[in-house]
Formats: structure tokens, sequence, C-alpha cells
């Protein structure tokens, strides 16, 4: 579904991605952990095009589209993306959120997109929000929105860059539930987080970072019980405290 | 929750407020007529007689404000954009990519020609955004006094030929839009770049082009925090108009009141109508503008509803 080949961005004198590989299957959730600075972020942005690569390829369903004839807003209706700070559209209400792209990029009538909408809102656990601005809903509230509005683009794949890492304890529950309810649903994801008991339940493989490479893939069983690697020995030591 | 029967009290005391303040204006309002009519001895025929000749004359500045402002509008959005646009000179494009090509020389990413296509983009925003900076430095950096003059100069001298009235009205436009737009840039770049670029993002993730997330997004969130500061921009054209005065040959309601004044010796009567009209204009459109404030008010997002708690 998703393959990455030797990807690299620098920042100016920053190396942040120094050859990246990896390969998603359909229906697989990937989770991808390291600290700050490793570069997960920016794969993850590179992968939808939001930061064009340096070099490398990123494929999706076999094409590869970081190439100059491939315009990057088709790439990026087909491949979803979740935040960490929810970016939800400040001006409209929750319903207007998911709405927007079906409508605005797709070109959906409004009233399809507004039943789909409403449809997915259900989905997320928020059919009675629907007309609340981002401002009055809590962070939980607003990171479910966030979801349904990238699934209303009918994605092939969703990425989600450290989803819950911006929330209060009290609210993490009820967006990784979305988020596993979603992968049983056979949604091909890469998330980025460090929340350890999603990563066992929902993927079968993780990946560890850091400074811009891979350095360690395997079951979560192994990453976090029998890494191979020092440096993920130290960082998963210091997350599973 | 405030019970029935207070929320009851509370519509009787507002009418009650209300009445208070329209007995206090009509009471300072019969003040003045008193004073100016009966103690100064303003003549209230010539009012009562030539005051549709001035509303006549403020539709020609309220004409000539409004077109002036809502071109103006267009070109503030345009340069406000271009300049909130992050661009680099040329030669450090061209470093850049040059350095990224040695990179990228495993294949898979850009060939020589687009390598030129893309330094070609990136230098002319960057063309397009200094030479915005320099007309936003020019504009502000001169009187709006000499801009008038300068353009009414510069349109007498090549088409001299023209009805002295469309002279002065096609200078006044063109000097007001050109000031207005240049201040107005610097409003929508204020706007712009107030709105998170996690928006942005946001936007473009969902495959928005730049002018969709602009036209959705952007727009619609940083035109709401600038109200005020557009609203004042209105109302300080409305009155830069006055300097229009100096073309002479445009009758806005300045002129108007000075040639008036100068014919009639009806000085006071003149210059009483006259800045009683410009109150009787901007005073409305704040409250207008307060309205469509209210009417597109968005939780959490710009200007809000007073607060009891203020700081």
């Amino acid at each position: 579904m998703i393959r990455v080949e030797e990807l690299q961005k620098r920042f100016g004198a920053l190396h942040v991605l120094k050859g990246v590989n990896l390969e998603v299957q359909k229906g697989e959730v990937l989770v991808i952990i390291g600290p700050s600075g490793s570069g997960k972020s920016t794969l993850l942005r590179c992968i939808n095009l939001l930061i064009e690569p340096d070099s490398g390829r990123v494929f999706l369903d076999g094409t590869q589209v970081n190439r100059r004839d491939i315009r990057p807003e088709w790439v990026r209706q087909q491949v979803g993306m979740v935040f960490q700070s929810f970016n939800l559209f400040a001006h409209l209400t929750a319903l207007q959120n998911v709405t927007l792209g079906p409508v605005r990029v797709l070109g959906t009538d409004a009233a399809a997109a507004e039943a789909q909408g409403r449809k997915l809102l259900d989905r997320v656990g928020l059919a009675d929000k629907a007309d609340a601005y981002p401002a009055q809903l809590s962070g939980g509230q607003q990171q479910r929105v966030a979801i349904a509005r990238a699934l209303a683009m009918n994605p092939k794949a969703m990425l989600f860059d450290e989803p819950t890492s911006a929330l209060d304890p009290e609210y993490i529950r009820e967006v990784l539930d979305v988020m596993a309810a979603l992968a049983m649903d056979g949604m091909t994801m890469i998330v980025v987080t460090h929340e350890m008991g999603f990563a066992s339940t929902a993927a079968k493989r993780i990946l560890f970072m850091d400074a811009g490479r891979i350095i360690e893939e395997g079951s979560p069983e192994e990453i976090f019980h029998r890494p191979k690697q020092e440096r993920t020995r130290m960082f998963v030591g210091k997350i599973l405290r | 929750m405030p019970s029935a029967s207070e929320n009851q009290r509370r519509s009787r005391v507002r009418i009650v407020d209300i009445l208070l303040a329209i007995l206090v204006t009509l009471g300072i309002l019969a003040y003045i007529l008193d004073v100016l009519a009966l103690r100064w001895g303003l003549s209230t025929t010539y009012i009562a007689k030539s005051y549709p000749n001035y509303l006549r004359a403020a539709w020609i500045s309220l004409y000539v404000t409004t077109i002036a402002y809502f071109i103006g509008m267009g070109i503030g959005f345009v340069l406000g954009w271009a300049r909130s646009v992050q661009t680099l000179p040329l030669a450090r494009v061209m470093a850049a990519r040059r350095r990224e090509a040695v990179a990228a020389a495993d294949g898979g990413s850009p060939g020589a020609g687009l390598f030129l296509g893309t330094v070609f983009v990136y230098s002319i925003k960057y063309y397009v955004r200094r030479t915005a900076d320099a007309y936003v430095a020019i504009i502000r950096g001169t009187p709006l006094f000499v801009q008038i003059v300068f353009v009414w100069s510069a349109v007498i001298v090549f088409y001299p030929r023209l009805d002295p009235l469309f002279q002065g009205l096609l200078s006044g436009v063109i000097a007001l839009t050109a000031n207005t737009g240049g201040y107005q840039s610097e409003i929508f770049r204020a706007g712009i770049q107030t709105v998170h670029s996690g928006q942005v993002e946001a936007a473009r993730a969902i495959g928005l082009s730049r002018w969709g997330a602009m036209r959705y997004i952007v727009l619609p969130q940083a035109v709401r925090l600038v109200i005020p500061p557009l609203t004042n921009e209105y109302i300080g054209l409305l009155k830069a108009s006055s300097l229009l005065a100096v073309v002479g040959s445009v009758p806005e309601l300045t002129t108007f009141g000075r040639s008036e004044a100068f014919q009639t010796f009806h000085i006071f009567e003149a210059f009483a109508l006259v800045v009683g009209i410009y109150l009787l204009i901007t005073f409305p459109v704040s409250k207008v503008v307060e309205w469509i404030e209210r009417r597109y008010r968005v939780p959490g997002l710009g200007i809000q509803a007073p607060r009891t708690a203020r700081v």
C-alpha cells in the first residue's frame, strides 16, 4: 500500500531523514516510536508530501507519487492525516470541518456530504456535537472530529502524528478506542505514538527511529521486551516506566 | 440561570436605560441647537435650505471612499498575502537546490530542467514580495496629501482634455485606492500571519490547494481577526477623502462646505453641516460593523463577546 525507499530530507544544515525505508501492507497498522527529533513527524509528512522529500521514492499502491507530474494534492486526498494538535478549522463547526474536504476538494454535493459527515461523527461517537465549534469541544472530542474529517475523504491509508500526546490523560482512551476500531475495520495506518497499550494490541510491527534512521523493527513483543539494539533498549526503558 | 421574573426585571431596566440614553442625547442636541442658533445666531433657515446640497456632496465623498476602499481591499489582500509568504533570494534558492540535487544524485528526483523551473518559481515569488515591500514602504512613508497632489498633477498633465470633474474624481480614486491598498495590506498580513500554521497544514492535508486553503480556511479566520482595523481604515479613508479639497474640481463634502462658507459667509453653518454629516456617516458605519462582528462571531476565534471579568 505504502512503500518508502531511501528517503532523505534536510532542513538547511539539519539532516532529518538519512535514508528511510519502510513498507506497509494494505490493512496493516504500523507503529513508529522514537525520541523527539528523530524524524518521525517529518517521515509522515514526506509520505503525504506535506513536506517534499529531497530524494528517495514514495510509493502509493505501487505508483511513485513524489514526481513532478503528480499533484501532491491528489496524493493527500488519498492519505488522511491526524495531527498532534488536532488543527480543527477554528471557524467551522464539527460537521463543517468534516464536510469541507468532500465538498471543496472532491466536489461532493452538500447534502450527501452532510449525510456522510453525520454518519462519520456518529462513528467517532460525536453525533450530538455536530454543531459545536472546536473551542467548545474537549481535546479528545476535537481529535475524534479530526479523525472523522480525515475519514471523510475516503482515504486509502491514515497517518497519525502523535494523536494523543497533546491530550489530558482522561481523554486518551476515547481517541485510542476510535483508532483501534479503525484498525479492526481494516484501515491501513501508520501511527507515531508512545502509547504502548495501543501499539501492543493494534500493531503487528513496530519501528524504532532515532536520528533520522530506522534502528530496529520488530513485533511489539520484540521491541518492548527483547530489543536487540542498545539505543532501543534505552528508549523503551524510559517510556515503559 | 436567572429566573423568568429576573429576566423581566432586566428587560425593564434595559428599556429605562435606552429611554434615558435617548433623553440625554436629545437634551445635548437641544443644547447644541440652542447655543448655535440662539446664542451664536446661526441661521437655521440657511441650514434648512441648503442641507440637501451638503448631502449630495457627502454622497460624492462616500462614493469615492467606498470605491477606493473595496478596490484597495483587493490590492491589500494580494499584497498582504505576498508579504506573508516566506521567500528566499535567488542565490540562496540556487545554492539549496544544488545541494539537494547532489543529495538526490541517486535518481528519483527532479532533473536539470525542473531544477531551473523551481528556481524560476521561487525567485519570482521573491521579487513579487520585495516589490510589495517597496510599495508598502512608499505608501506608508509619504503623506497622503502628497500622493493626491502627485496623482492629480500627473492626470492633468497627461490627460489635459478630460473634464475637470472627471480628472479630479479619477485622481482622487487612484490616490485613495493606492493609499488604502498599502495600509490594508498590512492589516491583511497581520491577519494571515496570525492564523495558526497548523490550520494551513490541516487544510493542505485534506487535499486543498494553496488557494483553497487561503480561500476556505485562512481568509475566513483572518478577516474575523482584523475587522476592527479594517473598520478604522474605512472611517480613516472617509475622513482622508476630505483632502481631495486640494483638487478643487471635485465637490465632495469638505470642498463644498468650504466654497459655501466663502460664498455665503455662513461659515459656522457650513462647517456645522460638514462636521455633522461626517459624524452621521461614521457612527452608523461602526454600528453596522459591530453587528457584522456579532453575526459572524465564532466561539474561541478572534474577537469574543465582552466578558464580565476583564483584564
